[in-house]
């Protein structure tokens, strides 16, 4: 009885390293960013998804995978449109692993899953730019729909497939790049600038054309003002004339030889300037009383 | 008794001792446990938001600012972050970069929708939304950012031509890239939010420059024509219309003189006539009187008698007096 009470200490210490050691081998903790695959002597048992403290047998392994997602981007490459253009395109795809099981009993590691990965997007991507042509995709306004639907099918396509075969799960395949061979680029250089020119020559004209309507417009208007005016201004005097014919007629009218003998006086004041000379009859009306005397006025 | 007393003593002290040791050490082991239990405290900063996750799972997702407790290591892991800053991504590069070799020519480099292609630089600001979120969702939170935005970068000026890209839709651009980038975002659940993505420089490459140059230069050409033309206009219209104003203020003169002189030159005669026909003709021979008066001093005059014969040579001597006479 009391034989074992001086090792007491050292059993207890023995048990609890024992507990310790069990309890590390049973309890692992799943953290947010992963998933773990437990697996008996290599072959896999169980998927746990689900974030926390979990437990398993003491002899099986815990396999973690991270569950992020993941940001494949391989370089560009080119695709043949349906009218036979070439396109650089340079896409990425979101991808994660989704079935731990399945990603290691296939591909195991994340480099040889986007090597399968990539092989699927190409293809998926080079058949769906295959049957467009390269205004559909790369078109003011319309690019918007067509090249949105285009990628929603490929990232369908390929979530499928990687899926199924690789246990990936493939949240989204995007073009974030397109470009045009880099030979072709002289040529598209040189269209560039002859679109230029274009471009300026039909300003310069548009300019010179709608000057010419200003001008046009300005001196139509002056015309316009001018004729108006004139013939406004013509009434008025018409006007004038008619009345005062109206007012003089109307006058005169009373007093025809009065009229006659004013206007005839009125005349001779305006006629006879200072070098005329004016030669008189002395039996004239003027001058009878001068030659004749006094007789004369009676 | 000398024996006995250390056999009993130690016999007594034993116990003693052994409890003043146990309960120091229970005093250690709780200090220990005490101390331990303390660091569970936490502080969350002004500018910071923390995640805790216990054994891995996250057990307190947005933690606001202020003092704030976890169960300690290894139960539990607080991690904070800063969420009102903003962290900064470029896309694209310069031209200039390009040239010198520095960067990759084809970074910078987009393709319009009407297939030109032009150099972009983009900026992209974004901070965190959802703290749990922006820590355990992706590998590499920043790339996906700027992944995300260049593709839709891509595919707005796709969807526009050079034009546009170049002047008027810049703002419309960054506004659209902006809303669909944070939509893409979203959809990858990654707690971004996009503060901002805005162009910094958009320029034609290199090699097309000047046919670019001359098309501004062209727009102002025209600009200047046109205004020149108005210029024009501006000028002539508002003289025609003073010359108008002018013509019709001369005829309405005119009207109201011609009346005026009508009205006035009946009204005297209207006098006249009155006196006239009071007097007859006493008046008219007045008349005629009165404009001789006028008329006669301011000439010469010969007087010839009817019955003589008229010597006309007096009409010289006349015309050589005249001055004298004057």
């Amino acid at each position: 009885m009391n034989d074992w009470k001086p090792y007491r200490r050292y059993l207890l210490a023995a048990l609890a390293a024992v507990l310790l050691l069990g309890a590390w081998l049973t309890f692992y903790a799943v953290r947010e960013t992963e998933f773990v695959l437990v697996t008996r002597f290599g072959k896999p048992v169980a998927t746990v998804t689900e974030p926390g403290l979990h437990a398993k047998w003491f002899f099986e392994r815990a396999r973690y995978f991270d569950r992020r997602l993941r940001l494949y981007n391989p370089r560009p490459s080119e695709f043949l449109t349906r009218d036979k253009k070439n396109l650089l395109a340079e896409c990425y795809a979101v991808w994660r692993i989704e079935d731990p099981k399945r990603f290691v009993e296939t591909v195991g590691d994340p480099l040889a899953a986007e090597m399968r990965l990539h092989d699927i997007i190409w293809s998926a991507l080079a058949a769906s730019i295959g049957t467009h042509e390269l205004e559909a995709i790369v078109a003011p306004a319309a690019a918007a729909v067509e090249v949105q639907d285009l990628l929603d099918q490929v990232t369908a396509f390929t979530d499928r497939q990687a899926l199924e075969r690789y246990g990936l799960r493939v949240i989204d395949v995007r073009i974030k790049r397109l470009n045009l061979p880099e030979q072709n680029k002289q040529s598209v250089y040189a269209r560039m600038r002859a679109e230029r020119e274009r471009i300026a020559r039909q300003y310069r004209a548009e300019g010179e054309e709608q000057a010419l309507k200003i001008r046009a417009e300005a001196d139509r208007e002056r015309e316009e003002i001018l004729s108006a005016a004139y013939r406004e201004a013509e009434k008025l005097k018409g006007e004038g004339d008619a009345e005062a014919t109206r007012i003089y007629s109307q006058a005169y009218s009373r007093n025809p030889q009065l009229l006659k003998l004013l206007r005839t006086l009125e005349s001779y004041k305006k006629i006879f300037a200072d070098n005329t000379t004016a030669i008189l009859s002395s039996d004239s009306e003027l001058l009878k009383i001068l030659v004749e005397g006094e007789r004369a006025a009676r | 008794m000398k024996l006995l007393e250390p056999a009993v003593s130690t016999h007594r002290a034993r116990p003693e001792g052994r409890l003043r040791r146990w309960s120091s050490r229970r005093g250690v082991a709780l200090a220990a446990v005490a101390a331990w239990l303390a660091t569970g405290v936490y502080i969350v900063g002004a500018d910071q938001q923390a995640v805790v996750t216990r054994f891995g799972k996250v057990v307190e997702p947005r933690a606001m600012p202020g003092i704030h407790y976890s169960l300690p290591w290894p139960v539990d892991r607080v991690t904070k972050l800063k969420v009102r800053q903003l962290q900064r991504l470029i896309i694209g590069g310069e031209v200039g970069d390009a040239a010198l070799g520095r960067s990759d020519p084809l970074a910078s480099q987009f393709l319009t929708g009407d297939q030109n292609l032009i150099h972009m630089r983009v900026a992209v600001q974004y901070s965190v939304g959802v703290p749990a979120d922006y820590l355990f969702r992706a590998q590499d939170t920043a790339r996906l950012v700027g992944a995300a935005v260049e593709a839709e970068l891509a595919h707005q000026v796709a969807a526009r031509d050079v034009d546009a890209v170049l002047t008027t839709d810049k703002a419309a651009i960054q506004e659209q890239v902006r809303a669909a980038a944070q939509r893409l975002l979203d959809a990858y659940g990654i707690g971004v939010v996009l503060a901002g993505v805005n162009i910094e420089s958009v320029a034609p490459p290199a090699e097309a420059a000047d046919a670019f140059r001359e098309v501004a230069g062209a727009r102002a050409d025209a600009a200047r024509i046109v205004n020149e033309a108005e210029g024009y206009a501006g000028d002539v219209v508002p003289r025609a219309r003073g010359q108008a104003h002018e013509m019709l203020e001369a005829a309405q003169a005119y009207k109201l003189r011609r009346i005026n002189q009508a009205m006035g030159e009946a009204a005297r005669f209207a006098e006249i006539t009155r006196e006239y026909d009071r007097a007859g003709a006493v008046h008219s021979h007045r008349l005629y009187v009165e404009a001789m008066e006028q008329i006669l001093p301011k000439i010469r005059k010969l007087i010839v008698d009817k019955r003589g014969e008229l010597d006309l040579t007096i009409i010289r001597k006349g015309a050589a007096a005249a001055p004298v006479e004057r």
